[in-house]
């Protein structure tokens, strides 16, 4: 038996990656997910730039999670320089997460999946066919994007959101607004849920580690420390001893690996992790769609980003109630004392669950309050290894199958991911060989 | 990216002037998908851009759809999402497009790295949101 899938690009995903497998004489010869990317050269981008900038500059890494590499950009910063926040500035960066989190599921889900399961190739078909699934997706991805516009002052790279705080507030007009599209929504995430439990997911299984942030007190998107399901808990700052960058051959994008082979990152490890924090409706429909941790099938992150779309909405609706009975105040952002740093500078750690998982930045600021230096490690480099290791497993259970179907399968692998290759894209050293 | 940001600098020009109140400027960024909330239940939308037209660079030109044939492919520039090719195909699909889609596109000089835009397309812009103003006002 020979066989040869060379899928160049995959489609319906963020940037460029191709799948590589050869079978010859019914034996796995190369079995491979290549990432073709050029580096986007950010990090250094940062250096010699005013901390103030650095949100900025970053959420321009991702037209999708700019919100999220705003968030940890800014508690990165806030972390180096000792910047405590005010209630209502972690419950109004809460909502806006929620907001980018509900955004990009949405549009996983419904633009780049859906088109799989129901036998088309893109959503513009499916425009056609399924017109009021089409609609219900723009309808739900709009009132995402208004929480960012009400919040951080427009839908993509948010402009108000600053070190230390806000320059903008809603007004309570805008936030109840917001608030009845969301009970009006639950109609939406309730026909999505119903939907996605009919859909055929692929069987397969392949246990890793998975990781997350972890909070005590509620299902974590901002801050927290690091866990995964080996049992391993560490704070933010030690984030080096569960990523180990590495390079390969294939891959402009760095891999990462903990104790095991690979590890993953995203909504299936997050469900993994912190289920017993979502809200009750989210776990209602996680029930509805058969999953319950510890669930091992990577087709499933589409199914536990829905559960994490129902957990938004709902969480979003309550973030809403805090702040008008609180009543939206006018505060300035804590003020900055750069005399506090030493002469050696200081550093921050900032990070967030991004919808794709894990997201850290790391900035050394000097005393003149400059970026000396910029980590920045993106959830898919964190995918990528054990991407690849999931479809090492999965070809030899699939060889049989005619190669278009096999090509699907391993097609729908990648999306399942809904990998952001492009953000994943680090600059490498490049040694000429001796 | 340089002159990648003519649109958002033309949104900024518009505001600084009294627009009739039927008309609703936007800085739209990379809506991809979303464009359709965006340019439903309006009869007319014009969209302003930094366009690959062949023109030397600062060169503008207004096109009506029937000037122009939009080619839906992964943009080498948008690494994220859909571009407006696709958000306008998407739109057709739904039979929600505007009666009438206009572009204002000027030519770009570089669209590299960059927070400015070039000398051409900054000394040219202002024409262009002129002639922009001078069509929402009729």
């Amino acid at each position: 038996m020979t066989k040869k899938i060379d899928v160049h690009h995959v489609t319906r995903v963020e940037g460029h990656g191709n799948i590589v497998v050869n079978i010859d004489g019914g034996v796995v010869k190369d079995c491979r997910f290549d990432v073709i990317e050029t580096p986007r050269f950010f990090e250094a981008m940062l250096r010699g730039r005013p901390y103030l900038e650095a949100s900025h500059i970053t959420s321009r890494i991702c037209g999708i999670c700019s919100t999220g590499h705003t968030t940890a950009s800014l508690r990165a910063s806030e972390t180096a320089l000792g910047v405590e926040l005010t209630e209502q500035t972690i419950l109004l960066r809460k909502l806006v997460f929620h907001g980018e989190i509900l955004d990009s599921h949405l549009l996983h889900v419904y633009m780049l999946v859906a088109p799989d399961f129901l036998g088309v190739g893109s959503v513009i078909p499916l425009a056609t066919t399924h017109r009021d699934v089409v609609l219900r997706a723009l309808r739900m991805k709009k009132l995402a994007g208004d929480i960012c516009v009400v919040v951080a002052g427009r839908h993509t790279h948010p402009i108000a959101m600053t070190v230390g705080g806000f320059t903008h507030f809603p007004t309570a007009a805008e936030l109840m607004d917001l608030r009845e599209q969301l009970i009006a929504c639950r109609a939406d995430v309730d026909a999505t849920v119903d939907l996605c439990s009919t859909l055929p997911w692929p069987k397969f299984e392949r246990d890793t580690e998975y990781v997350s942030l972890t909070k005590p007190d509620e299902y974590a998107f901002i801050d927290g420390e690091i866990k995964t399901s080996d049992g391993y808990r560490m704070p933010i700052e030690n984030y080096k001893d569960v990523t180990n960058e590495y390079l390969v051959q294939h891959s402009s994008a760095k891999w990462t690996r903990h104790k095991r082979e690979s590890l993953m990152v995203g909504a299936l490890a997050r469900f993994n992790n912190n289920y017993d924090q979502l809200h009750p409706r989210a776990k209602a429909a996680a029930e509805k769609l058969g999953i319950k941790p510890k669930v091992t099938n990577p087709y499933l992150n589409t199914a536990a980003q829905v559960v994490e779309v129902v957990h938004c909405v709902e969480d979003a609706i309550l973030i809403i109630d805090q702040l008008l009975t609180k009543g939206i105040k006018f505060e300035k952002p804590t003020p900055v004392d750069l005399g506090k740093i030493g002469s050696n500078g200081c550093d921050g750690v900032g990070a967030c669950e991004v919808p794709r998982g894990i997201l850290i930045h790391q900035y050394w600021i000097g005393q003149d309050g400059i970026l000396t230096g910029a980590n920045c490690i993106i959830p898919t480099n964190q995918n990528i290894a054990n991407l690849e290791a999931d479809m090492k497993a999965l070809v030899p259970q699939i060889m049989e199958k005619p190669v278009d179907a096999m090509r699907l399968d391993l097609e729908m692998l990648v999306r399942a991911y809904d990998p952001c290759i492009s953000c994943s894209v680090h600059v490498m050293k490049v040694e000429k060989k001796s | 990216m340089g002159d990648d940001g003519a649109g958002i600098e033309a949104v900024r020009l518009l505001a600084e002037s009294t627009l009739p109140e039927n008309v609703f400027v936007q800085e739209a960024g990379t809506p991809g998908w979303g464009l359709v909330e965006w340019i439903k239940g309006w009869p007319s939308v014009v969209i302003v851009d930094a366009i690959n037209m062949g023109l030397k660079p600062g060169e503008w030109r207004r096109l009506d759809t029937s000037e122009v044939r939009l080619i839906a492919t992964q943009g080498d520039l948008s690494l994220h999402d859909s571009g407006l090719a696709s958000g306008l195909a998407l739109a057709q699909a739904l039979d929600l497009l505007p009666d009438r889609i206009t572009f204002y596109g000027i030519e770009p000089e570089s669209i590299d790295h960059g927070m400015v835009l070039s000398p051409s397309v900054n000394a040219n812009l202002p024409r262009l949101v002129e002639s922009l103003r001078t069509e929402f006002a009729m």
